[in-house]
């Protein structure tokens, strides 16, 4: 059964395979910095077997289909499996959509009453050449909300910053829409892929969620995935000038 | 005939702006993939910036040997080549080759390098060319 729940602002989002569960958990990567969210989220959806539910299409995306072995494949793919539902795209989403995704794709979530949406990203570390075990940050819409993700060991709370792009917007939404949101930054190159940083927010999620993923494959496998990433990374270090990505190098302005 | 407002002129010439910046990314896209494919050889990521003294390059050389970089450096520009075998298949994808012209002289003696979870890092001292002059 098709089920086409939400069309505003030319996005449209369908679950090829409804999704009609509550308290469910929904994981974001879209690609950004170092395209740890979409490395992670990948991942997770080959390690714990997740079944593609549907696709998002959008207006704003460029006119391009994927296929993979001899099979078509929407650019933006919903899967599921248990309590996890995790978004992907094959391509950096346009900076004009970054606002418009966050609304339509927030209030579809809202209206699944989910326990918690969370966006994964990189944070930009420019001495991450020294750094072997890239640092977890977390961040809720609320305060309350972060707490409760920073009690897993080892994680530290984002305290000050700027978060742009679909994530920032997707925070904004999830906080004015009272769903429990989240961002989950680990310390990576900033248009470099990074396995590396992806594996330690694989860590934090298999604890925080009571997931069993063994990390071990995704940092064997750390080369060869650099390799085949190359060209969307360049691709996204094109959409990281257009909505400011670099923004995040930088700390909120005082004023005394 | 009704004149546009003047927000709409600026929002229409920067829309303009982004689709001239886009088309020529695209065409920088374009030459790489065929460049790529036509001499065998990869275009690494890279980044190039100047910090105080020095000038630093980082390149993204997955799936490079450390033993097998040829690293060559003149006052201003570093030219880099290594092949690149895929850890997986175990075949050679090609060739990387990186060849940046570099913002300010450099002094080449100065150079130190390494490779760490496959990106190297060039660093060299600025070529002091200027005289010290005291401020009263």
């Amino acid at each position: 059964m098709k089920k086409n729940l939400r069309e505003e602002h030319g996005i449209e989002i369908v679950e090829t395979k409804p999704i009609e569960d509550k308290e469910l958990v929904f994981l974001e990567g879209f690609p950004d910095v170092g395209l740890v969210g979409t490395i992670v989220t990948s991942y997770l959806i080959d390690k714990l077997g997740l079944e593609e539910v549907g696709y998002i299409n959008a207006e704003l995306l460029p006119p391009i289909i994927a296929v993979r072995e001899e099979r078509l494949k929407e650019l933006l793919r919903i899967y599921r499996g248990g309590k996890i539902v995790a978004i992907i795209s094959d391509i950096p989403l346009p900076a004009s959509l970054a606002k418009p995704m966050a609304y339509t794709l927030m209030n579809w979530a809202k209206s699944k009453e989910p326990e918690l949406f969370i966006s994964l990203s990189g944070l930009p570390e420019p001495n991450r050449l020294n750094i072997d075990k890239p640092g977890v940050f977390v961040l809720g819409c609320k305060p309350e909300l972060t707490e409760r993700l920073v009690r897993v060991n080892g994680v530290n709370k984002f305290k000050e910053g700027f978060i742009a792009g679909v994530k920032g917007m997707l925070l904004r939404e999830g906080w004015k829409l009272n769903v429990n949101t989240a961002i989950v930054l680990a310390q990576s190159h900033y248009n470099y892929p990074d396995p590396g940083a992806a594996a330690e927010i694989v860590l934090y999620l298999s604890k925080l969620l009571k997931l069993e993923v063994d990390v071990a494959p995704l940092l064997e496998s750390a080369e060869e995935l650099k390799l085949r990433l190359r060209d969307l990374m360049r691709r996204t270090d094109q959409m990281m000038h257009g909505v400011q990505k670099a923004k995040e190098l930088e700390l909120p302005p005082v004023y005394l | 005939m009704e004149r546009k407002p003047l927000w709409r002129i600026i929002l229409d010439e920067v829309r303009r702006m982004e689709a001239e910046v886009n088309k020529m990314e695209e065409e920088i896209f374009k030459m790489i993939k065929e460049a790529e494919g036509m001499r065998k050889c990869i275009t690494p990521l890279y980044n190039l910036y100047e910090s105080g003294d020095e000038v630093i390059l980082t390149a993204d050389l997955p799936g490079a040997n450390k033993e097998e970089i040829e690293l060559v450096a003149g006052e201003d520009y570093f030219k880099i080549e290594a092949p690149c075998r895929s850890p997986v298949r175990k075949i050679q994808e090609g060739r990387y080759i990186l060849h940046v012209r570099l913002p300010v002289k450099i002094d080449p003696e100065t150079i130190r390098a390494r490779y760490k979870e496959g990106v190297l890092e060039v660093v060299a001292k600025k070529k002091i060319t200027g005289y010290k002059i005291k401020v009263e």
